[in-house]
């Protein structure tokens, strides 16, 4: 394994812009949106096409160094960190829409298109790309294959791998091919299915062809009050007892929403406990039933804000998604947790949280997809006062919380390098040797992406912990043989 | 000395990555160090004393625009122009680079005396043919990139401009003064532009002033990281407009300077004050007019219009909707929408001399997004991008100032 | 072997030896390719009923065994069904996994890998893996549960599955737009463009049928406002989709994924067709499957005559199942003869 050569070869093979060598220069890649974890990589690769990267990739298998790969590196949970003395091949050079398709109502992009940009794109056709990630105007379609990213309407339209129908993939030994077909229907195993959301593990992706939807006939936004996180859960739980579907049921708190008020003038009342933001969309007529619905299942809200028009709509989903980042605003550090517990359990979780934070002298702002149960605590503190381990502490306290109440490590943030570790809590020995196999199939020599979503030794420690019983297990809900 | 940005304004990146797809670089290049993600980050680095500022540092920090689009896409409330404008002044400083090349820049155009003889050979040399030779004989592809892009931005002067000022005008009636910044540059290229802010201002009922004594505002020397020099330009100025009331612009990279003097100033015990008043004066022409009752009958202009937002106007001032306002009130004319309408054009005051390739390719994507928006007329508010724009448009559509349009509106003759 | 827990199952299938092949209510048993004979048959259909469901939550784990029908109506007590008809109606939830099927229902909530959210499987060695959970939305480790979709009992046995639920419509209505394959192309495209919203949107061997649901008010506006289309009467609708379903009851049974605007052409080698129009999904009586084959990829083969091969030539991902079933299933136990000749 020789780095040197792996870079003349590749210095050759793409050009001296297509790589980048300088430390400093290197130094810009050490981490994603997860600063915590910082790795200097040996290289960088800015391949400009499908082709330049299976060359990439197949330098990499040969002279056996292992290679990340990286989009717009606003991942959470350190899934792009790069390997010491390994390859970041990033993806940012392919950011081709190369087709949009409104008679077949679907678009062929390059990895490295944004979110934001596939919709743009399909706007004139009336048509948008569905999932739709806080960072989606910056995250790209590659790497929300890889993390099956969410959003928050993805309540009613599902999940990234809900939305794929192919990828082009540049396998771990350099080869190219195909997962997926036109349709949602593959002869054999559904292996996009299992591709998407394996984190960069199983290959990178160069090609994406995403379903399209055509926008909704009618959209009713609002935005409610309420005295307490409780009160404003209760009502959640009202809204789907009652058989609404929402497009999206987003819950923030008052520290949350000061954050927001800080950054963007959407309208939320800074004095209020909890707001919901809720949703409908779909045929007009089925909307104004629903949303008369909801409004009568929002009795207990102090106030309720109906958004009144697309301007204010807009704004009020800019102020939401651009709550993580806000955060910046009161608290000079902090960690975005992502966690999930079933829907019924979320009022239990809140208060255990909020316990956890007193106890630890630490502020948690909450933001969250409340209509399936996704949490996103904001643990705020301050490294200057020496707070860092104590917030991490509780931080990590809080995704095990969530495996504790029945849920999961993540709901969309991914596991990557920060999580690894945890995922004993989640799931068994034969589990993870299980998805093992999967791993094994596509990349034998374990070049690709290495490190991240398994524990290993060297993160995690020597001796994996003793064993505990899963919470589910001590339900009665699973049963471990 | 070494290289130290304010650690407080550095720390407030959370390293988020929303201001990826606003930066041209980035747009263009797809490398993270030529982010201002990565920018801060570099600066981070070399603030840490971890990274030489020789090297990378220097080259992707002297490769940022200034646009500032970055700005209002960070949701953190990053202060990338406080940031940027500390950096430049150390780079300039511990790494020498392009100095002649730099120092002939800054000798001749923040001075409208000698950027006139300058301009005067540069007609003779259009006159004579010399351009047309000098292209057709292909000596223009030995110059230096940089000479040429020097010579690829010479508008088309009219010898009668050079040789006159913009004047003051009166109105009849009680009229609300205001004084008009005339430029440097500006007053040598763009004499019609002035011409213009002057006419539409007094037909709307204003009394325009012309302060004698400004000379240039600094605005370039203070984005090239030359503040010393853009302090004592500062100073000029103020003393220029004392006793003035508004204080009008037509060229946003100045005008976002101007009203940055409170902050420039700040240390000089003479100064700060006086200059702070100033800066809470300035306006950009467009928010005067937009501010105004329209006066002045305008003439139907039938034209499709492609306005383009100057980053120094919208990103620095935050001027997008008065601009078109002001341009609606023309009857006739037609906004059309632009794709990538937020990406800066390329121009960024000096950096089209000093990082020809990549204004050159902005330039160019600049015209395509704008050509396929199929205008019949560009407008913007700012002398560099009036100069990049006219280079990469080609012989298609007029690029003009909104205030031309508008007069040309206001005196019933077409473009 | 017919285990009636999951420590019965695990047991089956660790102290055998030989080859094993799996089988729920035996509804797709030639699905496929012809399995071989094998050393033992593993039914599945003493590990039914639900193991945990709260409505609330809209989620719930099943026993694999458990008929899809009876799953059904259990959850309709609580006014919620699984968002899968299938036209297979005695087939069970796990045997509905291992063949990645589903029905017009396809149009709105997709397939089984698109309602799965947790799974526990037993592999060919006896080891029983999770993956997924209990909650909808869940990134964490990978999703093994799609990887099972369509592995037609080849890389282990499922023994439970966590679905996601969705609430009972208050109402439906379904509308007959009459049209030829070519039509329907058109229709389809318009109905979609109105923003109408159909649940199921299936052209089936002549007639374009739109199902709404909703509302009471809402799917009778919509099915007013449906160009080109006649409401149908409650008797008239269960008719239409039963044929819909009826297209399952041929000899050679082909299921085909192409774009949307190819059904035409797929229609040219069918004898009675139904079709997922917007999706591109299509389960068709056929009359020649290699022609098929010349012209589609994403080919499976589930009613066929003993002379007809299940699977063409492989495709581009074939090296990569391969790759997988070695790694899942070393000695070749599970389901040999499925996936012939590609296996």
């Amino acid at each position: 394994m020789s780095l040197t050569d792996l870079r003349d070869e590749l210095a050759a093979r793409l050009g001296r812009d297509g790589i980048v060598t300088d430390p400093a220069h290197l130094r810009t890649y050490e981490c994603d949106a997860l600063t915590g974890y910082r790795v200097v990589p040996g290289l960088v690769a800015l391949p400009r096409d499908a082709g330049e990267v299976a060359v990439a990739v197949a330098a990499c298998a040969r002279y056996r160094v292992p290679f990340v790969a990286r989009g717009a590196g606003t991942g959470l949970s350190g899934g792009a960190l790069p390997v010491a003395d390994g390859v970041v091949i990033s993806l940012q050079r392919l950011r081709r829409v190369v087709e949009v398709d409104p008679v077949d109502r679907r678009a062929t992009v390059e990895p490295g298109v944004t979110n934001l940009d596939i919709s743009r794109a399909a706007a004139k056709y009336g048509l948008y790309y569905s999932p739709d990630p806080s960072s989606q105007q910056v995250c790209t379609i590659g790497g929300n294959v890889a993390e099956n990213s969410g959003g928050a309407h993805c309540l009613k339209y599902g999940f990234t791998a809900n939305h794929i129908l192919a990828v082009d993939v540049v396998l771990p030994d350099g080869t190219a091919t195909r997962l997926g077909g036109d349709a949602p229907h593959q002869a054999g195993f559904d292996l996009l299915g299992a591709f998407v959301g394996t984190e960069g593990t199983l290959g990178i992706v160069t090609g994406v062809v995403v379903r399209l939807l055509h926008t909704p006939a009618t959209v009713r936004t609002l935005v409610a009050n309420f005295d307490s996180t409780k009160d404003a859960g209760d009502a959640v739980t009202a809204v789907i007892a009652a058989g609404i579907v929402p497009a999206a049921i987003e819950m923030m708190d008052n520290l949350a929403i000061q954050a927001v008020n800080a950054a963007v003038d959407a309208g939320f009342d800074p004095d209020t406990a909890a707001a919901l933001i809720v949703e409908l969309d779909g045929p007009a007529d089925e909307v104004e039933a629903r949303f008369a619905d909801l409004t009568r299942l929002c009795a207990k809200a102090t106030g309720v804000t109906i958004a009144r028009d697309a301007e204010h709509r807009a704004k009020i989903w800019q102020g939401r998604k651009a709550a993580f980042a806000a955060v910046g605003r009161l608290s000079p550090n902090y960690f975005v947790q992502d966690g999930v517990v079933p829907r019924t359990r979320l009022g239990e979780a809140l208060t255990r949280i909020a316990e956890m934070g007193d106890e630890a002298g630490i502020r948690v702002a909450n933001v969250f997809h409340a209509g399936d149960g996704n949490l996103h605590p904001l643990v705020l503190y301050s490294e200057e006062r020496g707070e860092h381990e104590r917030a991490e502490a509780l931080s990590t306290a809080i995704a095990e919380l969530c495996v504790e109440l029945g849920g999961s490590l993540s709901g969309e943030h991914g596991i990557g390098t920060d999580k690894a570790c945890s995922m004993p809590l989640m799931f068994s020995e034969d589990d993870l040797a299980t998805m093992r196999r999967l791993r094994a199939a596509f990349d034998p020599e374990g070049l690709c992406n290495p490190g991240k979503v398994f524990p290993t030794p060297r993160l995690c420690g020597e001796r994996p912990g003793p064993y505990r019983p899963h919470p589910l297990e001590s339900a009665g809900v699973i049963e471990r043989l | 000395m070494a290289f130290d940005v304010d650690r407080a304004l550095l720390d407030e990146c959370v390293h988020c990555g929303f201001c990826l797809p606003t930066c041209p670089t980035y747009v263009v290049t797809g490398d993270e160090a030529e982010s201002p993600r990565g920018r801060i980050y570099l600066m981070d680095l070399a603030t840490r004393g971890e990274a030489p500022v020789a090297g990378p540092v220097a080259a992707h920090l002297d490769s940022c625009l200034g646009c500032l689009a970055c700005v209002p896409a960070c949701p953190s409330g990053v202060k990338y122009g406080a940031l940027i404008e500390s950096a430049r002044p150390q780079l300039d400083r511990e790494v020498p680079r392009d100095r002649l090349f730099r120092a002939a820049v800054f000798a001749l155009f923040p001075y409208p005396g000698r950027l006139r003889a300058a301009a005067l050979l540069g007609v003779l040399y259009q006159r004579l043919g010399l351009r047309w030779l000098t292209r057709r004989s292909g000596l223009l592809d030995r110059l230096p990139a940089r000479v040429r892009a020097l010579e690829g931005l010479l508008p088309p002067v009219r010898m009668k401009d050079l040789l006159s000022r913009t004047k003051a005008t009166e109105t009849a009636g009680p009229a609300r003064t205001v004084a008009l910044l005339t430029g440097c540059a500006q007053r040598v290229f763009f004499k019609p532009v002035n011409d213009a802010t002057a006419r539409v201002l007094a037909a709307e009922g204003c009394r325009v002033a012309v302060p004698k004594g400004q000379g240039c505002c600094g605005a370039l020397s203070l984005h090239t990281g030359r503040d010393e020099e853009a302090r004592a330009f500062a100073r000029r100025t103020v003393d220029a407009f004392e006793g003035y009331g508004t204080v009008v612009v037509n060229v946003a990279g100045c005008g976002s300077v101007l009203k940055e003097y409170g902050e420039l100033l700040r240390d000089d015990p003479r100064y700060a004050e006086r200059a702070a008043a100033f800066a809470a004066r300035v306006r950009d022409v467009s928010e005067v007019l937009a501010g105004l009752e329209p006066v002045a009958r305008r003439h139907p202009l039938p034209l499709r219009v492609a306005y383009h937002d100057a980053c120094h106007l919208a990103n620095a001032q935050g001027i997008t909707r008065e601009p078109r306002d002001v341009l609606r009130t023309i009857p006739g004319v037609e906004l059309v929408e632009v794709p990538e309408e937020k990406l800066c054009c390329g121009s960024a005051g000096v950096y089209n001399l000093l990082q020809p390739d990549t204004a050159e390719r902005l330039g160019r994507r600049k015209a395509e997004n704008l050509a396929s928006a199929r205008p019949d007329v560009i407008v913007t508010g700012n002398a560099g991008c009036l100069l990049q724009i006219r280079r990469y448009a080609g012989d298609g559509p007029l690029v003009m100032h909104p205030v031309e349009l508008l007069d040309l509106s206001i005196r019933q003759t077409g473009p | 072997m017919r285990p009636q827990s999951l420590a019965e199952l695990r047991d089956a299938v660790r102290d055998t030896h030989g080859t094993l092949l799996v089988k729920g209510a035996g509804t797709a048993e030639g699905w496929a390719g012809a399995p071989e004979p094998t050393d033992h048959v593993l039914e599945t259909t003493g590990l039914a009923g639900v193991i945990t469901y709260n409505p609330a939550d809209m989620t719930v784990a099943v026993r694999a065994g458990t008929p899809l029908t009876a799953l059904q109506r259990e959850l309709a007590d609580a006014g919620q069904r699984i968002s899968l008809d299938p036209a297979r109606t005695r087939a069970t939830v796990g045997g509905l996994v291992a063949t990645a099927d589903s029905g017009p229902l396809r149009h709105s909530y997709g397939g089984p890998r698109d309602l799965l959210i947790g799974v526990t499987v037993v592999l060919a060695d006896g080891t029983v893996a999770r993956s997924g959970g209990h909650v909808i939305k869940n990134v964490a480790g990978y999703d093994l549960g799609k990887l099972l979709c369509g592995s037609f009992g080849t890389l282990g046995v499922i023994a439970e599955v966590v679905l996601r639920v969705h609430p009972l419509p208050p109402a439906s209505r379904t509308v007959s737009i009459p049209c030829d394959a070519t039509e329907a192309v058109e229709h389809t495209g318009r109905v979609l463009e109105a923003r109408l919203e159909p649940a199921a949107l299936e052209w089936c061997d002549g007639e374009l049928l739109a199902r709404y649901e909703g509302v009471e008010s809402s799917v009778e506006l919509r099915a007013a406002a449906t160009p080109g289309g006649t409401t149908l009467s409650v008797p008239d609708a269960e008719a239409a989709w039963r044929r819909v379903a009826a297209v399952h009851d041929h000899d050679l049974v082909v299921r085909c994924g192409t774009r949307p605007s190819a059904l035409p052409a797929v229609a040219k080698h069918a004898t009675s067709l139904a079709s997922s129009a917007a999706v591109g999904v299509h389960t068709l009586a056929a009359t020649d499957v290699d022609r098929l084959r010349e012209e589609f990829t994403q080919v499976t083969v589930l009613r066929h005559p003993p002379a007809v091969p299940a699977w063409g030539e492989p495709h581009a991902a074939v090296p990569l199942m391969r790759a997988v079933k070695r790694h899942f299933d070393p000695d070749g136990r599970l389901g040999p003869g499925r996936f012939r000749p590609w296996f």
